[in-house]
């Protein structure tokens, strides 16, 4: 219900309403009353705003809304703060990658020391008749890594583990 | 449905005088809710910072979705007990919507001892849970609690109504189909612990969050085993190792958004149909019950203004209105919901018995919902009484009111004593809500009668030991019994003990009783409505 | 006379399906060419065959002579079309059709290859007595360089031999930074053009960008189609050009016109071509340079002429010779074009991509649009950002601005930002309107044209607002009863 609108660099956070005539849009204690109508042509429309009928041409593309008013065309950034949670939580990946079960190496990508970004791959276990490749939960750089390739580990065995993030 | 004529005169002495009183009360009330919410000791605020927590009030605005309701129950619990340091009794419950869909909130309050239960606590839980059951409401539970408080624990954890009832409720929901979903924003030990488990999702919150069945210094007691919080029951633990919780947060805000897309997920119940009117505020002003209502309890005055104040339009269509007049029966909407409304306007008679038998038959038939208002002293007494049966009468009430099938709700608007308080759906009765107003006083009998009467026990046995007593010596008798009975039979003790599902400003009714009504229909309505046996 | 009856485009976006219109109107059959990271646009939906072309960047392959040449042969063309732009001026490419028995529709490669170097070419037009700014170019005399630019007079203007489109140009305004000066235009010019010959000239204050439309048989007969004006620039490159110009009497139009075609008529000139001069506040002008191919700008010159620019080019190709005598051709009306590019003009004009989401040109009385682009194409950074050119012809200049402000405001392209609010603004400043600019124009008036107006963000995000599906159903969730009751607490 909540969405962050970014217009020239400048975001601002906005949830809207409907009480069962028509729409509004608040931003902290401010509301602004609107209605968007469909008008003749292709994506044309009228919004209502604040007592004014404004007609304008929209289009709403992928993570913004462009839309053409008053002669001019604006670009809408429109995030839902979700996505941007979710993202924050992302980078919260734990620093080790943990052997999901028991195995044998076979072969290891990166060298303490390296830079990763998070996915790249770390290395290759074997187990279960089945190769799987463990890549870093994180960006970060690659403080060390726990088994050499042949060598086997049990459940949970620390495989490799990146530098903590600093700050 | 033809609109009430209200006689109010708003530029009378007495509405003024009313108006005024009610308006001093609500100050009062309104302050001491603001109180009970928002007002703490600043280490314990001081405390919620530096451990990175949000308060309860604000983990209730992340997750509710922005520009909707939130019917809190029984704000002021507790406030008569504890030394009134366990405001809310730690828990903040209610309904609220998230994501479009009604769920019932349980939310512990760590701002309060820490979210520790008290006996009062688990009394709040369980009704908020029993308010799920009874409706078929999801819950969402923010847990965040220290646990049972340990030097009452007699009152919160053996008995069937006590802490195990918390889970007990929780695994009925779910064996009934109803979701739950547990925020973990806090600590979860030993039978707190099983409030995220025994949810179908849970989250939890990365640094803050911890389940575990014992703690850290508990471990090292049992067993030795030195442990930390993390490592013991934290986030990484439970979503990666045990999968005792499902979701991972990175933050308060990362958890309810989380639990908000979780709720999104959630089949929406197909409400039960009953007879609906496009919705309509009240035609008058419902702040005018302010005037309306007297400022002395024992005034008494019409309902109908009351109900005028409350419903759709003003419209209500009263039945046998020439009929058993100490009672007003009739049909009305409230937020659209057709509802049949019982309102007491004096004493209960042996008529006015059997017409509210009679029209909660109807109500039951019909499929309507029924609305209390009560301001009752009791059934009539007396030789003559007995003699038509108001006993018999009053019972052909109870089977009516009890065995009805339709929900019930019920407003104490003013006076509940005795008898009438069961034959209007008072607690025991299975009103899905009850709510009070702030000057309304419950108890089986009036302060006065109550006082005599305690008073006369005490003056005949000294009169037996051959005492005189002057006039002063009586009165030295019953005043302490009279101030006493008198705060006992305050809306501020039913609230506190959780007799009812909090007090409310007359002007809330209306919103409090459609968030009731809407949520009630998310459980059906057995069909045929059937009794027991009616004493003829 | 060799009748062409396929012609090849060697180009693409908005002046192959210009090109390309005007070929079919001819009964010419039309191939075009497409690179595979490229959108088909109007020209591939005009064109009787599309020859796909390969190369690491699109670009590297319109620039690609023997692969285009591949192309003609491989359309079974007889005649290939450069548009502006990439091989359009490349002597080479012109060899190697001829070698291939194509016809260019072009000048020859000697005139090109004349025309294209800058210092020949200038000293060309001075040998002949036109008119051409004080300077001083160092290959004549390398060790005097720097005492004959002195000798120029500043402000002087630094610029590379080799140079075009403003690179490695710089202004002098100081003796003291002279020499420091002449060694970054050095350097600068052997980054760009991988030559650091330079040459300099006097800088005038002020200037307006003249130019003037001409076009020869071939056989001597050159005419002109009069001036255009083009000093509304923004990084040395135009974006609103318009004719007449405001800034010429009647008998200033004709000197400058006749300058013009006398210097085509100089180097028996064939096809059409287009001759800059510097304009001077003084009512000075100064050859500039002249370019030996059809201009961006073209469509005013046909909208206040009434020819067909490249009709006629077909048929000089053809040796048909030009249609028409200089007593025939006239002005009628005033024309305005405004260059519709991806770009963002509160933002140094950085480049902009997206997809068009929308696209909706106006129309009516007047209006004329060149367009490069299609709904649901992609604008990527690999091409220039021009998309297309919006041209309006009026009785006079007032009602030719007013037309170009109602139809640039009614143009809609969404899904890329484009510069069109910002042409806008500046048909709407009142300089403009009075016809008092110069090259500088659009540097000076920066803050003014890229102002944010009313501001209207509030109603931007109700409407993005209302229009984000997800956010109605998700509000739509709510039930009624709790809509009304709003944020209700008790």
């Amino acid at each position: 219900m909540r969405r962050i609108f970014e217009i020239g660099g400048e975001e601002r956070e906005f949830w809207l309403s409907h009480d069962g005539r028509g729409y509004a849009l608040h931003e902290g204690a401010r509301q602004y009353s609107a209605a968007l109508t469909p008008a003749e042509g292709k994506g044309a429309y009228v919004l209502e705003y604040e007592g004014r009928r404004i007609p304008l041409r929209l289009a709403v593309g992928d993570g913004a809304t462009f839309i053409h008013l008053n002669g001019r065309a604006w670009e809408v950034g429109v995030i839902d703060p979700a996505e941007r949670l979710a993202g924050a939580g992302a980078g919260a990946g734990g620093d080790v990658v943990l052997a999901p079960m028991p195995g044998v190496v076979v072969s290891v990508a990166v060298q303490p020391g390296d830079a990763v970004v998070e996915g790249q791959p770390i290395l290759v276990i074997e187990s279960m008749k089945l190769e799987t490749t463990l890549t870093a939960p994180r960006g970060g750089r690659v403080a060390e890594i726990g088994f050499g390739p042949g060598e086997s580990f049990g459940l949970k065995a620390v495989l490799a583990r990146l530098a903590p993030e600093e700050g | 449905m033809r609109r009430f004529q209200s006689r109010i005169d708003t530029n009378a002495a007495d509405y003024k005088e009313n108006y005024a009183a009610m308006t001093a009360r609500l100050a009062e009330f309104h302050a001491r809710q603001h109180a009970a919410r928002y007002e703490r000791p600043q280490r314990d605020l001081d405390r919620l910072a530096r451990q990175n927590k949000l308060g309860v009030r604000e983990r209730l605005k992340l997750l509710l979705d922005p520009g909707t309701p939130f019917l809190e129950f029984s704000t002021l619990a507790a406030c008569r007990e504890y030394d009134g340091e366990v405001p809310g009794a730690g828990v903040v419950t209610g309904i609220g919507i998230v994501q479009g869909r009604e769920v019932a909130i349980h939310a512990n309050d760590a701002s309060v001892k820490g979210g520790a239960w008290y006996p009062l606590s688990a009394k709040k839980i369980i009704r908020l849970l029993d308010v799920a059951l009874e409706n078929r409401l999801p819950v969402v539970h923010i847990c965040d609690s220290a646990g049972g408080f340990l030097p009452l624990q007699r009152g919160v954890f053996p008995d069937r109504y006590l802490g195990g009832r918390v889970f007990r409720n929780q695994v009925q929901l779910s064996k009934m189909g109803v979701p739950q979903i547990a925020v973990v924003g806090g600590h979860c030990t030993a039978g707190g612990a099983y409030v995220p488990a025994l949810s179908d999702y849970n989250v939890i919150i990365e640094g803050t969050g911890a389940i575990f069945l014992g703690g850290p210094p508990l471990v090292k007691a049992a067993t030795g085993e030195e442990v930390g919080v993390q490592e013991l029951g934290g986030a990484v633990m439970h979503t990666s190792v045990s999968g005792t919780a499902d979701y991972r947060a990175s933050s308060e805000q990362h958890a309810f958004s989380l639990a908000r897309e979780i709720v999104g997920q959630w089949k929406r119940p197909a409400k039960t149909v009953i007879e609906t009117a496009p919705i309509e505020d009240p035609f008058y002003d419902p702040k005018e019950l302010y005037g309306i209502i007297p400022k002395d309890r024992k005034t008494n005055f019409d309902m109908r203004e009351i109900i005028a104040r409350i419903v759709d339009g003003s419209r209500f269509h009263e039945y046998q209105p020439d009929y058993g007049t100490t009672i007003v029966c009739g049909f009305a909407h409230i937020w659209g919901y057709k509802v049949g409304i019982l309102a007491n306007n004096g004493v209960l008679f042996n008529d006015s018995s059997l017409k509210s038998a009679h029209f909660m038959q109807l109500c039951n038939q019909n499929r309507t919902p029924l609305v209390f208002f009560q301001n009752i002293t009791g059934y009539m007494v007396g030789r003559q009484y007995e003699e038509r049966g108001i006993t018999k009468d009053g019972a052909k009430m109870l089977m009516a009111q009890g065995g009805s099938v339709v929900p019930k709700f019920t407003v104490i608007a003013n006076a509940s004593f005795g008898a009438g308080n069961y034959g209007m759906c008072g607690r025991a009765w299975d009103a899905r809500t009850l709510f009070m107003w702030p000057q309304a006083e419950i108890g089986v009998m009036g302060a006065e009668q109550a006082a005599n009467t305690l008073a006369d026990v005490k003056i005949r046995q000294l009169m037996r030991e051959g005492k005189t007593l002057t006039e002063a010596e009586i009165a030295a008798i019953r005043e302490p019994v009279l101030e006493s009975y008198k705060r006992d039979i305050e809306a501020y003790t039913s609230t506190s003990e959780l007799w009812d599902d909090g007090i409310l400003d007359p002007v809330d009714t209306r919103n409090a009783l459609g968030m009731s009504i809407s949520a009630a229909l998310n459980a059906p309505i057995e069909t045929p409505p059937h009794y027991g046996i009616f004493r003829m | 006379m060799r009748k062409i009856s396929r012609l090849l485009i060697a180009n693409r976006g908005e002046i192959a399906a210009r090109v390309a219109r005007t070929a079919k109107a001819r009964g010419l059959e039309v191939a075009v060419l497409r690179h595979a990271a490229e959108e088909a646009g109007p020209a591939h939906a005009i064109a009787d065959q599309v020859v796909t072309i390969e190369g690491p960047t699109p670009v590297a392959a319109y620039l690609d002579i023997p692969q285009i040449v591949a192309a003609a042969r491989k359309a079974g063309a007889d005649a290939v079309h450069p548009g502006y732009g990439f091989l359009s001026e490349n002597a080479a490419f012109v060899r190697a059709l001829d070698a291939a028995g194509l016809i260019f529709v072009g000048p020859t490669a000697e005139v090109i290859d004349l025309m294209g170097d800058k210092v020949r070419a200038r000293a060309f037009v001075a040998e002949r007595g036109f008119p051409v700014a004080p300077s001083a170019i160092e290959d004549d005399d390398p060790a005097s360089f720097i005492a004959r630019s002195r000798a120029v007079g500043y402000p002087l203007l630094i610029k590379p031999s080799a140079g075009g489109g403003g690179k490695g140009m710089r202004i002098v305004r100081e003796d003291s930074l002279l020499a420091a000066e002449i060694e970054t235009a050095r350097r600068e010019g052997q980054r760009y053009f991988g030559d650091g010959r330079l040459f300099v000239e006097r800088y005038i204050e002020r200037p307006r960008h003249i130019e003037v439309q001409v076009m020869g048989d071939g056989r001597g007969n050159v005419v002109h189609f009069w001036e255009r004006e083009c000093s509304i620039q923004r990084r040395f490159q135009k974006i609103v050009e318009e004719t007449p110009s405001p800034a010429l009497s009647p008998a200033q139009r004709l000197e400058i016109c006749e300058t013009a075609a006398g210097i085509a008529r100089a180097v028996n000139y064939r096809g059409a071509g287009t001759v800059e001069f510097i304009y001077a506040q003084d009512g000075g002008f100064y050859f500039l340079e002249m370019n030996t191919r059809l201009q961006v700008e073209h469509p005013v010159t046909e909208m206040v002429t009434g020819f067909d620019l490249v009709a006629e080019q077909l048929r000089i190709a053809e040796g048909e010779g030009l249609s028409t005598g200089q007593a025939d051709i006239r002005q009628h009306g005033h024309s305005i074009e405004l260059r519709i590019c991806a770009e963002d003009a509160a933002a140094d004009f950085r480049p902009a991509i997206g997809k068009i989401l929308l696209l909706d040109e106006p129309r009516g009385e007047g209006v004329r649009v060149d367009s490069g682009i299609l709904e649901g194409g992609r604008v990527t950074a690999d091409f220039d950002p021009m998309l297309a050119k919006l041209i309006v012809h009026g009785g006079n200049r007032a009602e030719a601005i007013a037309r170009a402000r109602a139809a640039v405001r009614d143009y809609v392209i969404l899904g890329v930002t484009t510069n069109t609010g910002y042409l806008d603004a500046i048909l709407a400043h009142p300089a403009f309107a009075a016809g008092n600019v110069s090259t500088g124009f659009l540097a000076e008036e920066a803050e003014t044209l890229t102002a944010p107006g009313e501001d209207m963000r509030e109603a931007l995000i109700a409407a993005a607002a209302l229009s984000d599906q997800w956010l109605l159903y998700e509000v739509g969730q709510i039930s009624e009863i709790h809509r009304r009751m709003g944020a209700w607490r008790n």
